[in-house]
């Protein structure tokens, strides 16, 4: 069962760089034709200079982050039949860029239950949070619930 | 990029809408390829099946993904601070998805104007699948 001495864990800490090309896979991917995210020549006259990422980016980076977490994802006892992606939250002190390197830390940001009449339910908050010299890029926080058996 | 255009901006101003579907399977497979996302809860119809739904489902993180490009093209690329989003109710192959929102919240902090807006998508019926909120900042000029 999820315990709240497991908040603030971290589950990994490593660095991504971030290209181009996989921003682009990205975009197409959600039919977004924004030429800041696609297009080289009209990203260089753009407000950052160089080819940002869509919003939502940050989720290809949780993997990563959350490498390394099995034993962890264990010891929480989530069933993972029941398991779904409840909520997602994202902070963001600019966009990320092509070509630059994040540092990733991938964190257990908050556990809690719900019960209500169909029973308990658990709620793990998992946190990714990229960092470069100047501090916090994003916070990318993903709500996991499980039934509770 | 259309900007917004902070003098515009008011409580209950509707964003234009995105309009993005029939959502397909292989749009699915793109997202999870290009998202890292390995569940086949997402593009494997047999696997769906056995774990009691009629079939794929899109990834919560598509939907939101198109409420971004809607939040974007209405306020343009680096204007979200802050973005949340809760999956009510899946969104299935053939559906069409409309991105919706409008503004709650003006602030004036300095030189920026922070802008509280509540976003959802909704399926061809109106039916509502995620709904979410977002801060958006924008130059006051």
């Amino acid at each position: 069962m999820p315990s709240r001495e497991m908040i603030g864990r971290v589950l990994s800490t490593g660095s991504a760089t971030v290209s181009a090309e996989h921003i682009a896979e990205f975009a197409r991917a959600l039919g977004d034709p924004n030429p800041l995210y696609l297009d080289t020549e009209a990203a260089r006259r753009g407000p950052y200079g160089t080819i940002v990422a869509p919003p939502t980016y940050p989720i290809a980076f949780m993997t990563q982050a959350m490498a390394g977490g099995m034993d962890t994802f264990l010891e929480l006892g989530l069933d993972f039949m029941t398991l779904v992606h409840g909520e997602q939250e994202f902070e963001y002190a600019r966009p990320v860029r092509a070509g630059e390197t994040l540092t990733l830390v991938g964190r257990i940001a908050d556990v809690y239950e719900k019960t209500g009449s169909s029973g308990t339910l658990d709620f793990v908050v998992l946190e990714t949070e990229a960092r470069d010299a100047e501090g916090t890029v994003f916070l990318s926080r993903n709500t996991l619930i499980s039934r509770r058996r | 990029m259309a900007a917004l255009a902070a003098a515009a901006v008011a409580v209950g101003l509707e964003f234009p809408p995105l309009v993005k579907g029939p959502i397909t399977p292989e749009e699915l497979k793109a997202y999870a390829a290009a998202s890292g996302d390995p569940n086949p809860m997402h593009t494997d119809d047999e696997f769906a099946r056995n774990a009691g739904y009629p079939g794929v489902f899109a990834h919560g993180m598509l939907s939101m993904g198109w409420l971004g490009q809607f939040l974007v093209q209405a306020a343009g690329v680096g204007s979200i601070r802050r973005f949340r989003a809760r999956f009510v109710k899946l969104t299935w192959p053939g559906e069409v998805i409309s991105c919706r929102g409008r503004v709650t919240h003006v602030t004036d902090e300095g030189g920026e104007r922070l802008v509280e807006c509540e976003v959802w998508s909704e399926n061809q019926e109106g039916e509502r699948k995620v709904t979410g909120n977002a801060l958006l900042v924008l130059p006051r000029r």
